[in-house]
């Protein structure tokens, strides 16, 4: 299971920017439905991927559902040569985008995001509208019914 | 694509509002009352407890 409070405190602790997307954002902003990992869109500035590159390194971050023993190394020539990695790490699943369909990058989307403690730490999550326009980007029928869940949490939050 | 598209232009989209009729809304308005710390662990703790029935069921077999 993801140590989601341990990986929060690994990024934050070692001064990466980063937005918080996907489920965990669902979550924080009042969906019923859980999430196995975590998903952040990362800025993509060299001293950013150089930090998440560091903070991450002693976690064994390896590409999820790949073979073992691929020659893979996430360091910050792999960041820059790529852009989105899912990753298994020894803290869980954790998916590390440098863009996202829709939403674009972590510069477009921090003035979508709000700044919000958990487990004592500051961290940002992309705002619940931004949210449901990425799931809808997305294009994934198994994001219907989570698209349904936010878009009736906008509704209730209206009406209270 | 670098720059993120205008949230607010959503359109209703007909099979979204299906599902939406299934939403739970209870579940959701109980979750507004906490905070988003509380949200967070509050899944967790689900997410624990569904670990634990897998584990369960796994070992019986």
């Amino acid at each position: 299971m993801t140590n989601f409070p341990r990986l929060l405190e690994v990024l934050v602790s070692s001064g990466v920017e980063f937005i918080i997307i996907g489920g965990v954002a669902a979550t924080a902003h009042g969906s019923a439905h859980v999430t196995v990992d975590l998903d952040i869109v990362y800025r993509r500035t060299p001293e950013n991927m150089a930090r998440l590159a560091a903070a991450l390194a002693p976690h064994q971050p390896y590409l999820r559902g790949a073979p073992p023993g691929l020659p893979f190394r996430f360091d910050i020539d792999t960041i820059k040569r790529g852009l989105n990695f899912t990753l298994v790490t020894d803290l869980g699943d954790l998916d590390v985008l440098g863009n996202t369909t829709g939403g674009g990058t972590y510069d477009a989307l921090v003035t979508r995001s709000e700044s919000r403690q958990l487990f004592g730490l500051e961290v940002r999550f992309v705002d619940l509208e931004t949210l449901i326009y990425l799931k809808r980007a997305a294009g994934r029928p198994k994001d219907l019914e989570r698209i349904a869940e936010l878009e009736a949490i906008v509704e209730e939050r209206r009406k209270s | 694509m670098s720059e993120a598209a205008d949230p607010s232009s959503l359109d209703l989209d007909p099979v979204i509002e299906a599902y939406k009729k299934d939403v739970d809304r209870t579940l959701i308005r109980e979750n507004l009352k906490l905070t988003v710390d509380e949200r967070v662990r509050k899944m967790i703790s689900v997410l624990g407890f569904i670990e634990e029935v897998r584990k369960s069921g796994r070992s019986k077999t």
